[in-house]
């Protein structure tokens, strides 16, 4: 039937069963009809039970149910009410009158249909009491649901679920009618079911007509047939039957024609319909007798009234077993639950209950049974059971292939059955486990409007549950703060612009890949990049040892082509070179410029082969007198000239001060070095072993030293002319230091004391002279001044030079290494003056000499013509004093001594009065005294000649040089030689040893111009004779 | 936007609703107002696990309209179970997938809760390879 497509889950398998349905329907059409009595016989029991009841049940329950009803239908059924015509009380009364009629009639068949209602009712009841029990629970929810109904609810609750159920059902679908569902189906289902049933309702009219001839005849044979079984049954019954059913049909004909009777037709059939639907027995019973109810004009009202009878019927059947709803519903509840067979049990139970006091039941049914069968084939949906029963009966009367196919169809339908049992048994269980415990187990009927009390029920369901949700979260939003989030982002993807997804899909076709380079902007291919050059280099500062920079790598070109260079060897290399190399440029000048030589020539003088003149007329020497030279004992052809300030002023730099210049003389034109002083030199000296250093007393008895190796970058120079000139100031000054040691007066004289001349020249091998030669510098200054106060200094080298000066040594020029410390002070007038010749007063102290073999004795030269003999450390000395040979005192100064340089024990004395005496060490007397050689004039100067043992040089103070030859001649000089008209002012002399070829013997001699020149003596007293030193101490030896 | 979504939402429950209800009348009811810290909701860690099964699910996938409803759903299920077994106790998990076709369209995808920030939390992981965008948000509600 059409109503089965609004319903819910349970009715899933709709589809097929219409199917089913319509191949029955067909075949029926085609068949024979009889079998749809059987049916009817077949549920008939259910209606007799109800008819049969109803009597009482009425009787009982009018009272109390009858209010109710009214009630019920007076609050709902208004809209229902009012369409039709017929009022509350024609509606009851037609359907009783019927009633009473079918009980008169059914009382013949009763054991004929107890019979077979026993046989197939509990195949039948099984199925359809699944079905039909569980759905009334949702329906009664919804029922519940329903604020109006409540109270009844409840009321009837109390009296029998079932009951209650039912007409529960009952007044929801009346409401539905009335109000049209808000669900919507209902009314679809209206319309659609309207369609339908007269469709059908057409067509059943034809066939009707012929199906009741062919069932009369049938049914002589079926009733004959049944009364083989059974006893009794009339056959009056099928006629009776076609009788009602031609006066029925003519009725419903009737009312078909009458539009305003259609609705409630409709309605009528369809509460049919629904009920049918019901596979409860019961509702299978009221079903039956609802059908009935079309027999009267009144269907719709009949309907209810049939609904609500049953219901009490039913009821009170049942309240034995359920007082209450809630005992009904456990009882239920377990009967639904083991499984199917005891629900069949139950069922028969009610049957058998329903069953029993049937005896009212009236041969009329068959009537309604035919309306019922019309109706039925028109309308049934799910009816399948009860079609089902059909083939069984038909079996015995049909053909065999008929049969054989009735058969197939009974199996498969059988099969479908018991899936449909399993399905719904399971189903059962899970509802009744699941559903709310409340609702009672009412037997509603399996229908789509019937669904929606199942959803009803759940949203009641639901509700509760809303509600308790609410409370727990109203206690807990109290507890708890919720607030919005910010809204998240999950995606974002901007869209793509056509090219680019042009470019995405085909951008690369048509192209390949030819080559990558790396740095694009770089167009060339060749090079990326340039190789760096590397060579690794080392170096090592301070430069000690033989390597002090290189290369790492074998390969490397710097490090082949770097010679490894021995710095200082070559430095030494360099400066004894250079200076070999100055001399030659020197000489080969010399010889290009006639000028110089015919000068030189001509300045030669008699008793010299030939002389040289120093180049004095350099622009800072010009004007400067000479007041002083002085030659190296080491490096014999190293001179030192003491110029004093000039006569006008010329360069304002160096007004005022004295200059000492250095000379080499084989460099004749220009000095070595250029030293600057303050204060007026009166003496000077070089150091012992090597030329370096220059030390110098001045007039204001300070002694100044030069270190000439000094860097020329820490002294002053001035470009004079074309060419610049370092003027060297003194490294060391003691000038305005140690005042309490200091000389107070002019320094007389300056005298290195060394001893490593002695010892080189006499062999002795000490163990501290190569110490001392190695350091060069250990060795001590004396300086004499005219009071007689001898002061011995240590010449001290520093380790390093201070650029930035030194605060302890206040005398160091900054930069510079060598300083004096005073180291002894020997008052030499002391001595002197305990003598006897004390009453002479204090002796002047004019010259002192140390011996060159025992630097600890020194010889003073006084102002009263002794000598005075004195060590350092205050010894005893055998001869005190030497004595000229006349007695006496006398005022003869004297001035000049020296000491022979072949290592003879003997020195020589000039004095004023012009005596030159030559004594011997260890005697008092002189060896030898000559008094008239210069013809009284005071010897200035008096010096050995470095040459030959036996030849001295004597200057007077008339510019007069005197040489005398011991070998040749004792009384007198040997030659004599006036320098004029330049004035000699100071002499010296320089001159080498024989060695292979080139011994030398020079004078170097200071004009009263300024000019210096030097006179290389002749071969005759330059060069020495064999055994001269021998000749000499066989001489002195004689003289002795 | 031519490309078909699809979407689905499962809902785990970690407690049956009976249980509640029948606590609910017994007595005053308490609650349990923030999760253990260790069963809180980390989104580092889920994201960890989202991103896992993205990458394990889409890594050759090619969108066809026909299977990407049941790919979400497969994989919203996917990230639903594995997010139960993490252990985010008293926690209600929604899971959405969203795959869509990449056919160079924008998309803007946004959420917003309603919640209490401190217990809850959400974590997304996109996935996109060349053919689908697929859009995998986990949304972790505490239930008191």
């Amino acid at each position: 039937m059409t109503s089965e497509n609004t319903s819910g889950p349970h009715t899933s398998g709709n589809p097929k069963g219409d199917k089913k349905h319509r191949e029955k329907k067909l075949r029926k059409e085609s068949e024979v009809d009889f079998p749809e009595d059987k049916e009817q016989k077949h549920r008939d029991p259910d209606r007799d039970t109800k008819h049969r009841e109803r009597p009482a049940e009425r009787d009982g329950h009018a009272s109390r149910e009858n209010p109710r009803g009214d009630r019920d239908r007076e609050s709902q059924g208004k809209g229902k009410r009012t369409p039709e015509t017929g009022t509350d009380k024609g509606t009851k009364r037609i359907p009783r009158a019927g009633r009473e009629k079918s009980h008169s009639r059914g009382k013949d068949r009763d054991k004929d249909r107890e019979r077979r209602a026993r046989r197939e009712e509990p195949r039948q009841t099984a199925q359809h009491n699944l079905l039909g029990w569980q759905l009334p629970e949702p329906a009664e929810r919804r029922a519940r649901a329903g604020s109006k109904a409540r109270a009844e609810e409840k009321e009837r609750r109390d009296e029998g679920s079932e009951w209650g159920d039912e007409e529960r059902e009952r007044r929801y679908r009346e409401r539905k009618l009335q109000y049209g569902d808000s669900q919507g189906n209902p009314v679809q289902y209206w319309l659609y079911k309207e369609g339908g049933e007269r469709r059908h309702k057409r067509q059943k009219e034809a066939d009707r007509e012929r199906r009741h001839r062919e069932k009369s005849s049938v049914r002589e044979k079926r009733d004959k047939h049944s009364r083989e079984k059974s006893n009794s049954f009339s056959d009056k019954e099928g006629e009776d039957r076609h009788r009602e059913k031609r006066h029925r049909e003519g009725a419903r004909l009737d009312e078909e024609r009458h539009p305003g009777d259609t609705g409630r037709k409709e309605r009528s059939s369809r509460e049919e319909l629904t009920k049918r639907e019901s596979k409860d027995s019961e509702h299978r019973n009221r079903g039956a007798s609802s059908r009935r109810d079309p027999t009267s004009s009144q269907e719709g009202s009949c309907a209810l009234w049939y609904a609500e009878s049953l219901v009490r019927n039913n009821g009170k059947d049942k309240d034995s077993r359920k007082k209450s709803c809630r005992e009904g519903s456990t009882v239920w509840k377990q009967a639904l639950s083991p499984g199917s067979a005891e629900i069949a049990e139950i069922e028969k139970e009610d049957t058998d209950i329903e069953n029993a006091g049937t005896d009212e039941y009236t041969p009329c049914l068959e009537d309604d049974f035919e309306d019922y069968e019309d109706d039925f084939e028109v309308c049934d949906g799910d009816d399948d059971v009860s079609n089902e029963l059909e083939p069984k009966e038909k079996i015995e009367e049909l053909p065999l292939a008929r049969k054989k196919e009735i058969q197939e169809i009974q199996e498969a339908i059988n099969a479908e059955n018991e899936r449909i049992g399993e399905l719904s048994c399971k189903l059962s269980q899970k509802r009744g486990l699941t559903e709310d415990a409340n609702s009672s187990p009412s037997r509603a009927p399996v229908c789509g409007i019937f669904m929606d009390f199942a959803t009803a029920s759940r949203r009641q369901k639901s509700r509760t549950q809303a509600l308790k949700q609410k409370a727990r979260s109203t206690k807990l939003l109290r507890l708890i703060d919720l607030d919005f989030s910010l809204t998240f982002s999950l995606l974002d993807l901007p869209p793509v612009n056509e090219y680019d997804m042009y470019i995405r899909n085909f951008g690369r076709k048509n192209t390949k890949q030819a080559y990558v380079q790396y740095n694009e902007d770089n167009v060339d291919r060749d090079t990326q990049t340039e190789e760096v050059e590397t060579k690794g280099v080392w170096s090592q500062h301070p430069a000690e040892g033989t390597a002090v920079s290189g290369g790492s790598g074998s390969g490397d070109p710097c490090d082949t082509g770097a010679p490894k260079v021995n710095t200082p060897r070559l430095s030494r290399f360099l400066r004894a070179a250079c200076q070999v190399i100055a001399v030659l440029l020197e000489e080969d000048r010399m010889a290009a410029e006639p000028s110089w030589s015919p000068a030189a020539q001509d300045s030669a003088l008699r008793i010299s082969d030939s002389a040289s003149q120093l180049n004095t007329s350099l622009p800072f020497l010009q004007n400067r007198k000479v007041s002083c030279l002085c030659a190296s004992q080491v490096q014999r052809q190293t001179v030192v000239s003491v110029h004093g300030p000039p006569g006008a002023a010329s360069d304002p730099a160096l007004d005022g001060r004295h200059v000492l210049c250095v000379w080499d003389i084989w460099q004749p034109s220009g000095p070595q070095k250029v030293l600057l002083c303050e204060s007026e030199v009166t003496c000077c000296c070089f150091s012992p072993f090597k030329a370096f250093l220059l030390f110098a007393g001045t007039v204001h008895g300070s002694v100044l030293v030069w270190d000439l190796r000094e860097d020329s970058r820490i002294h002053h120079y001035v470009k004079l002319g074309d060419c610049f000139w370092t003027f060297r100031t003194a490294t060391f000054s003691t000038d305005g230091l140690l005042t309490s040691v200091n000389h107070r007066g002019p320094v007389q004289a300056v005298e290195p004391i060394s001893t490593s001349v002695y010892k080189k020249q006499s062999f002795v091998l000490s163990p501290f002279s190569t110490q001392e030669e190695m350091s060069g510098l250990s060795f001590h200054v004396a300086s004499l001044e005219e009071s007689g106060v001898l002061n011995v200094w240590v010449v001290v080298e520093l380790p390093k030079a201070d650029l930035a000066g030194s605060l302890s040594d206040l005398g160091l020029i900054p930069g510079g290494r060598i300083k004096l410390v005073h180291s002894a002070t020997i008052q030499l007038s002391d001595s002197l003056s305990h003598r006897r010749y004390e009453f002479w007063g204090a002796a002047q102290t004019l010259s002192v000499k140390f011996l060159p073999s025992d630097p600890g004795h020194f010889i003073v030269g006084t102002d009263t013509g002794l000598i005075s003999h004195g060590t350092r450390q205050d010894l005893r000395v055998s001869p005190k004093l030497y004595k000229p040979q006349q007695c006496g005192m006398r005022p003869v100064r004297v001035h000049v001594m020296d000491f022979s340089p072949f290592g003879e024990p003997i020195f020589l004395a000039g004095c004023s009065d012009g005596s030159i005496r030559l004594h011997q060490l260890t005697s008092e007397r002189p060896l030898l005294q000559w008094d008239g050689g210069t013809d009284g004039r005071a010897i200035t100067g008096l010096r050995w000649s470095l040459t030959r043992p036996a030849v001295f040089l004597a200057q007077d103070d008339t510019s007069c040089i005197y040489i005398w030859d011991l070998l040749e001649s004792d009384l007198g000089p040997v030659a004599k030689q006036l320098i004029s008209p330049d004035k000699l002012v100071a002499m010296t002399i320089v001159g080498e040893a024989e060695k292979a070829s080139g011994g030398f013997l020079a004078l170097v001699l200071a004009r009263a111009s300024g000019s210096v020149d030097v006179q290389f003596l002749k071969r005759v007293w330059a060069a020495p004779a064999g055994d001269e030193l021998g000749r000499l101490r066989l001489l002195l030896r004689g003289a002795l | 936007m031519t490309s078909t979504t699809a979407a689905s939402l499962p809902i785990g429950t970690a407690e049956g609703l009976l249980e509640t209800e029948k606590n609910a009348g017994e007595s005053e009811n308490t609650y349990i107002l923030r999760p253990v810290f260790q069963q809180r909701f980390r989104p580092s860690v889920v994201k960890d696990c989202i991103h896992a099964v993205l990458k394990e699910e889409l890594a050759n996938a090619e969108y066809s309209p026909e299977e990407m409803p049941q790919l979400t759903k497969r994989l919203s299920e996917t990230v639903k179970d594995k997010l139960k077994e993490m252990g985010f106790d008293r926690y209600k998990m929604v899971v959405q997938v969203v795959i869509g076709e990449q056919r160079g369209e924008g998309v803007f995808m946004a959420a917003r809760c309603f919640w209490d920030a401190d217990t809850d939390n959400y974590i997304h992981d996109v996935f996109m390879n060349d053919s689908l965008f697929c859009v995998i948000a986990a949304f972790g509600c505490f239930y008191y």
